[in-house]
């Protein structure tokens, strides 16, 4: 039996094919969708998975880094350095930068501290360039930033020069990372205008000279012998990693610090958990039911179409009815073109996810398994539109012809 | 020469058709008693309206008779009103159609179109292509068997659709106003077809019409009115 589908679809190629095209570009943005998706969950976890450490201590019940913010003394680094099992600890610290350049545009990045000299970030996928090799004024960007080699960026009162380039670096929020070293990224965080430095030295001599130690200097030479000075702290970091040494259990050492009062201590696992969970949850859900949303209005947009083709030939099915063509040869011409129509729009899908996605401004990450779940998603809409023509092809009447 | 020709191959008894009931019954066709054999060329003549069409769509069972029977090859195809065996295979294997607008399928060209009616009974691509070709090229359309309908005058497509009525020999050709699109001297190429097919093919082909100019090309003239279907006699061309 010759195939009518094919040869119907011949008829009107043109048509066919702007249909299929139509219905491929619906079909892509349920394929971004997925992408942009999978692409979120990659990005939340890039920070945790570049940096390492197998536990990651954070500011007294709190979830930071990512899912809130946390401020750590600097000095936890040597505090927990000294915990038996582990091997090494770093400062972890980050803030998010949006920065004029002199042409007008706005960058906008979280900037990451690297915690010089342990972390010069040669675990970074660099794409060109090199790690840090000084402990200032070098830093590490992603492509997505645009930034060349040798470009330099005015920070605070400072200027850094890129030194190396990665690709896929960006933050939970979408944003390109930059890689400095953590006392950078301090620097960076606290650097004050000229006034409000002046204004805060004058305010701390008038809280001096209204303490105890200005009211009476001898309280102060008091003080100074008994070691109850006041400390200057260094600014606080965002977090310590910390890395254990080779052997250690991972929960003993967590349970170890949890005594603390002052920290709380988590898993790169739990953190890596937190932020799928919790920091990323509601952009995901988000994502998740607008695709289920694409899908239905898709299979509601092929069924209409595969509908008013069926439509568009009644005057040839009731002729086909007529000269006594089994069901089987009109199920096979409806079912046969909405698949063809499902198949060629799922081409033009994937055509689309090859040449578009790579613009796109976030990471559209599609996978193997996406692809053939599309292709298993258009078959069921295909067929379940197939159907809905087929009803209507089997309600065609040989009485038509006569009638036409 | 046909082996067939001369049979009967319809027996029509009773046949009728009423729509509708109570104060809105019409009785489109009364009681209706006729044969038709093999080779001959049958017009059924009538104005509009008077049962025509009801007749050929009882005969072409597309439509079911109200009351009576009827016989295709001496086999019984409805009794008493009612369908005793499967009407799609009666249609596919013993009828052939031809209408008063071509009604091709567009997107099959001549010779696809033709095929069809072999290929959906089952007869394998080769074979369906070898005889649809001997056809069209018997009919005058050698060269133009792959143009698609649109590109065939009606005429042509005419002779198309004769081809797609013939090609699996039925028993019985029903044409509804065949000629009734086309002018004089196409519509009596298209009378002269359907004459010469019925007679190579061993076939009754039952032509409503009113054409009257192509009445001279037919075997048996049948008259219809409000319903009731007269014989009007045998023409000049009776076969005997």
């Amino acid at each position: 039996m010759m195939d009518l589908a094919i040869r119907d679809v011949r008829q009107d190629l043109g048509r066919f094919i702007l249909t299929a095209a139509g219905l491929g570009m619906l079909m892509s943005v349920v394929l971004a969708m997925t992408g942009i998706y999978n692409g979120m969950v990659v990005d939340a976890t890039v920070l945790p998975d570049v940096y390492g450490g197998d536990l990651w201590v954070v500011q007294k019940d709190t979830q930071g880094p990512f899912a809130e913010s946390s401020r750590v003394p600097s000095l936890l680094v040597d505090r927990i350095r000294a915990v038996p099992g582990v091997e090494r600890t770093r400062a972890y610290a980050t803030l998010n930068v949006q920065n004029q350049m002199p042409d007008g545009e706005t960058l906008r990045f979280t900037l990451a501290g690297l915690s010089w000299p342990d972390d010069l970030g040669n675990s970074l996928p660099l794409e060109q360039g090199r790690a840090l090799r000084q402990p200032h004024y070098e830093m590490v960007v992603d492509h997505a930033l645009g930034l060349p080699l040798g470009a330099t960026l005015e920070m605070g009162r400072d200027t850094y020069t890129v030194v190396g380039i990665t690709s896929g670096m960006v933050s939970s929020g979408g944003d390109p990372l930059v890689f400095v070293s953590v006392s950078d990224t301090l620097r960076i965080q606290n650097d004050l205008a000229n006034e409000a430095l002046r204004l805060e030295r004058e305010a701390r001599v008038s809280r001096v000279r209204r303490s105890p130690y200005g009211r009476d200097p001898a309280n102060l030479a008091r003080a100074g012998a008994q070691g109850t000075l006041p400390a200057t702290a260094p600014p606080p970091v965002t977090a310590v990693l910390v890395d254990l040494a080779p052997g250690q259990n991972v929960e003993t050492v967590k349970a170890s610090l949890s005594q603390w009062s002052d920290i709380s201590v988590y898993t790169i696992e739990e953190e890596r958990d937190l932020l799928v969970r919790g920091v990323i949850d509601r952009a995901r859900r988000q994502i998740g039911l607008f695709r289920i949303l694409l899908v239905v209005i898709s299979a509601i947009v092929m069924g209409l179409i595969v509908y008013t083709m069926t439509v568009d030939k009644m005057l040839s099915l009731s002729l086909l009815k007529l000269l006594g063509a089994k069901r089987r040869v009109i199920l096979r011409l409806i079912l046969e073109e909405s698949l063809l129509l499902g198949l060629f729009a799922y081409l033009v899908a994937l055509l689309i996810g090859e040449v578009a996605f790579d613009l796109f401004p976030r990471r559209v990450l599609v996978e193997d398994m996406d692809r053939v779940a599309l292709l298993g998603v258009i078959a069921g809409i295909s067929v379940a539109s197939g159907l809905v023509g087929l009803r209507k092809a089997l309600s065609a009447n040989p009485n038509e012809v006569l009638a036409s | 020469m046909n082996e067939r020709l001369g049979k009967i191959v319809l027996h029509v008894e009773g046949l009728s058709k009423v729509y509708g009931e109570g104060p809105t019954r019409l009785e489109a066709l009364k009681p209706t008693t006729f044969d038709a054999v093999a080779g001959e060329v049958v017009a059924i003549l009538g104005p509009s309206g008077s049962g025509k069409s009801t007749l050929l769509t009882i005969i072409g069972l597309i439509n079911p008779p109200t009351t009576g029977s009827l016989m295709i090859n001496g086999d019984d195809v409805i009794k008493n009103g009612q369908e005793v065996v499967n009407l799609t295979t009666v249609r596919r294997q013993q009828l052939g159609y031809v209408f008063q607008r071509s009604n091709l399928i567009p997107f099959l060209n001549g010779e696809e179109n033709v095929r069809l009616a072999l290929e959906i009974d089952g007869v394998p691509a080769r074979e369906s292509r070898d005889r649809a070709r001997a056809l069209l090229d018997s009919l005058g359309m050698g060269g133009r068997m792959k143009a698609m309908p649109s590109k065939l005058s009606g005429g042509e497509q005419q002779r198309v659709a004769i081809a797609r009525a013939m090609i699996h020999q039925p028993s019985i050709v029903l044409a509804d106003e065949p000629t009734a699109a086309l002018d004089s001297s196409r519509g009596r190429q298209v009378m002269e077809l359907f004459r010469d097919s019925a007679h190579a093919n061993g076939a009754a082909v039952l032509v409503v019409t009113h054409d009257h100019r192509t009445l001279d090309l037919v075997d048996r003239v049948l008259e219809m009115e409000d319903g009731v279907l007269a014989e009007k006699g045998h023409t000049a061309n009776t076969r005997q």
